[in-house]
């Protein structure tokens, strides 16, 4: 229990928010405090909404396999009809933005995150949930909110001040799960080249070379996502500019990805990636990694997300079940980073059935059920309750090269584990350009002029 | 008296005729009031809606959003990710008549003759038209992986060294005509199999009579004819190609970089995914003026291919 002790006090402090510069202009201040009066007066009822239905959106996730099997039970206990939509992360996204922006209401609730919460949330799109928490009549009496990892839930507000404020104001979204950045290795592999795990992305580089003479055929040293969209800037290579001391913006608030330590880290990252990564690397998503490292075709994941390791352990959807194994994200020469990524839930302002839809959210982000979501693989918890289950750290212990060694790796990721980036409802599109940067240097080796033409544009983009 | 009487009747008759040709005329006009008003409400006003957002500063975050008059034109004509995007849309467009126009010639050529191919052809260059074009696209970008697809893997066995296909800049434009001139090319195939069909046999017998050949009878005869053809498959084409969109965004999402971020995918992400509603209608609004324009062009050229062949 020691042990788990020691994950609860580092998950307790994960995702701090960090400090960034303030435009100080808010988008609204007026906002209201609704689902506070809702069946103001009278005493919670679990059927208060029955016979109402809801529509709720969900990215392709091990979290969504893990809840499908629950909805039976809420439906038997509420009377309410949940109507799931599944679909991958791009076209989830933009499905949804179409939906939110022109007001329909089609979803009730939606998977979400902080980055695209800050658009949602400035536009108006969403439901602050703080008058539902606080509501007696419709949450249910053991809901536990302090039970969250404090920086975790944190992470859902936000005041709409442009590039600050986040960890203030209202709260727009529950955290379902939590993720964050290491190394993932096919020891085998590994022992085949002779060669030890990397600690610094010097190692990384040098590993790779060495994996490359020594693996043949249809097998890859390393894999890591390089799609040029905001996930690359954002959580990956984020992580690792972050490392190099590299950030968006200053402390003086000027835009700063394209100073000597940016032109380094990204040559370093373009080398690794020419090193050891097939010919289309240029294309590949997060799903493109998760199944290419699952069938076994790459020795190293190189910052790719920890919770992956829920596929990786299951032999019915894995080839390297029995031959994984985790390790810390290597160090820069500034520090360590992890960059942080929530799965949260969020409630469409247009949503024509709140009360049901309040029902249905708070019973999923209720300890029980979501102890229920994490056994059946949707990693990390995001409740420090859920760090104490027996059952859990059981299973959890079980995953890596040796007893214990995934827990050993996210009790020091969550340490360092944070959001990097300040709060702007643009600030997709200034990451998918600082993205276009990495990218086009991988092509024309241009990156000094890359990096500067894409802070000009950055630049515009959040700080006209 | 006898010759007067219909001559004095004329008069009334005509009166008659004229009146109900005025009523049929008003009532025919009173018909097509309903769908002309359709017409402007389900069309012209959104359009024209789309179009004054497009002097607005409207965004997702923008509360109240106020006229900028030409600012976000004149933001587009001084960014260069979208002069890139007009450029690679133009270019596509190009590359799409160069390749697909002698393509489904040819290929209406083979079809029309009498051979053991034709009348297995014919059921089969529908086919591509059956599948709906994001299908078709998530197929050949299957095929088309560098590293696991089928192409490259059969290239290789007969010692044609691979291609980056879709992941390379330099090579994602080129795959991803490929891909819609495998999906459209028989669509084009079928107009001018039709305009070769209609071909009246006495210019052909004329021309062999003359002693001429299959290039002369091609060259003077069918060609000439096959014009008016030509040019409406082009006018269906370029409209399609500029707005291409349906083929691009589930294969590259415009990517590599920019190499096959046409404007229409453009105008769909400033919409739908950075919440610019304002931009995204003044890139629809430039992108329906270069349809409009080039439309326009090809319809004069079609007429007066018509004029000729007449």
């Amino acid at each position: 229990m020691g042990k788990n002790i020691t994950v609860v006090a580092a998950i307790a402090v994960a995702t701090l928010l960090m400090g960034a510069c303030s435009s100080g202009e808010v988008i609204d201040p007026a906002e209201g405090n609704p689902g506070a009066d809702l069946r103001a007066g009278e005493a919670y009822d679990p059927r208060a909404f029955e016979g109402e239905s809801i529509n709720m959106l969900l990215i392709e996730h091990p979290f969504v396999n893990s809840l499908r099997p629950l909805i039976p039970d809420f439906e038997a206990a509420t009377g309410i009809t949940v109507n799931l939509e599944v679909l991958n992360e791009q076209q989830g996204f933009d499905k949804l933005q179409a939906d939110l922006s022109a007001g329909v209401g089609n979803y009730d609730l939606f998977m979400t995150d902080p980055l695209h919460n800050w658009q949602y949330s400035a536009a108006g799109w969403i439901e602050p949930l703080d008058g539902y928490v606080e509501n007696d009549a419709i949450t249910m009496p053991d809901y536990n909110i302090d039970d969250f990892a404090p920086g975790v839930l944190d992470a859902g507000r936000w005041n709409r001040e442009l590039l600050t404020g986040l960890g203030e104001g209202s709260l727009w979204a529950l955290p379902v799960n939590f993720e964050s950045y290491n190394l993932t290795y096919r020891p085998s592999m590994f022992e085949d080249a002779g060669v030890e795990v990397p600690t610094t992305y010097e190692d990384v580089l040098d590993v790779t070379e060495s994996l490359a003479t020594s693996l043949s055929g249809n097998n890859y040293p390393i894999v890591t996502r390089f799609d040029k969209y905001w996930d690359l800037t954002y959580l990956t290579f984020g992580s690792m500019a972050e490392s190099y001391g590299v950030n968006l913006l200053n402390d003086d608030g000027e835009v700063d990805i394209a100073s000597d330590a940016s032109v380094e880290v990204t040559d370093l990252f373009i080398d690794i990636i020419k090193a050891g990564s097939p010919q289309d690397a240029s294309a590949f998503t997060w799903y493109e990694v998760l199944q290419g490292m699952a069938s076994g075709r790459f020795a190293l994941a190189l910052n790719e997300a920890d919770l992956f390791a829920a596929t990786y352990e299951n032999d019915a959807e894995s080839e390297i079940a029995d031959d994984v194994g985790y390790a810390l994200i290597p160090e820069g020469p500034e520090k360590r980073a992890a960059s942080a990524w929530i799965w949260q839930l969020s409630m469409a302002q247009a949503s024509a059935d709140k009360g049901a839809a309040w029902t249905f959210l708070q019973w999923l982000t209720s300890a029980d059920v979501l102890m229920q979501t994490h056994l059946a693989g949707n990693m990390n918890p995001v409740r420090l309750s859920a760090w104490e289950d027996p059952e859990l750290a059981a299973l959890v212990d079980t995953w890596g090269s040796e007893p214990g060694q995934y827990r050993e790796v996210l009790e020091g990721t969550a340490e360092i584990a944070a959001i990097n980036y300040p709060p702007h409802p643009e600030l997709t599109r200034a990451l998918d350009r600082w993205a276009e940067a990495v990218q086009q240097s991988f092509f024309d080796g241009n990156t000094k002029a890359n990096l500067e033409s894409a802070a000009s544009d950055i630049e515009r983009i959040l700080l006209p | 008296m006898v010759k007067t009487r219909p001559v004095v009747g004329i008069p009334p008759v005509t009166k008659v005729k004229a009146s109900s040709a005025l009523k049929r005329q008003r009532r025919s006009y009173l018909m097509m009031l309903l769908p002309a008003l359709l017409l402007v409400i389900g069309i012209m006003i959104p359009f024209l809606q789309g179009v004054a957002r497009s002097f607005t500063n409207e965004k997702g975050y923008v509360p109240n959003p106020t006229f900028i008059g030409f600012d976000n034109y004149i933001s587009l004509f001084t960014n260069s990710t979208f002069l890139t995007g007009l450029g690679v849309t133009i270019l596509y467009v190009v590359l799409i008549l160069a390749i697909q126009l002698p393509l489904a010639l040819a290929i209406a050529l083979l079809l029309e003759k009498a051979s053991p191919v034709r009348r297995i052809g014919r059921n089969f260059i529908v086919l591509p038209l059956l599948i709906p074009p994001i299908v078709a696209g998530l197929m050949w970008k299957t095929m088309m992986q560098p590293s696991a697809g089928v192409l490259n893997y059969l290239m290789e066995l007969v010692g044609i060294p691979g291609s980056t296909w879709l992941t390379d800049p330099a090579t994602a434009l080129i795959s991803v005509v490929l891909i819609d001139t495998w999906a459209f090319t028989s669509f084009s195939a079928l107009i001018i199999l039709a305009g070769l069909q209609a071909l009246p046999e006495s210019l052909r017998e004329a021309a062999s009579i003359d002693g001429a050949g299959w290039w002369s009878t091609f060259r003077h005869i069918a060609l000439p004819w096959l014009a008016p053809y030509i040019v409406l498959v082009a006018l269906f084409r370029v409209a399609d190609s500029l707005k291409q969109f349906d083929l691009i965004w589930p294969v590259t999402r415009g990517g590599p970089l920019n190499s096959t971020r046409l404007l229409h995918v453009q105008g769909y992400e400033e919409a739908f995914r950075f919440s610019s509603p304002a931009m995204a209608m003044a890139i629809i609004f430039v992108l329906w003026l270069i349809i409009y324009l080039s439309s326009f062009l090809l319809l004069r050229l079609w007429r007066r291919t018509i004029n000729a062949v007449e």
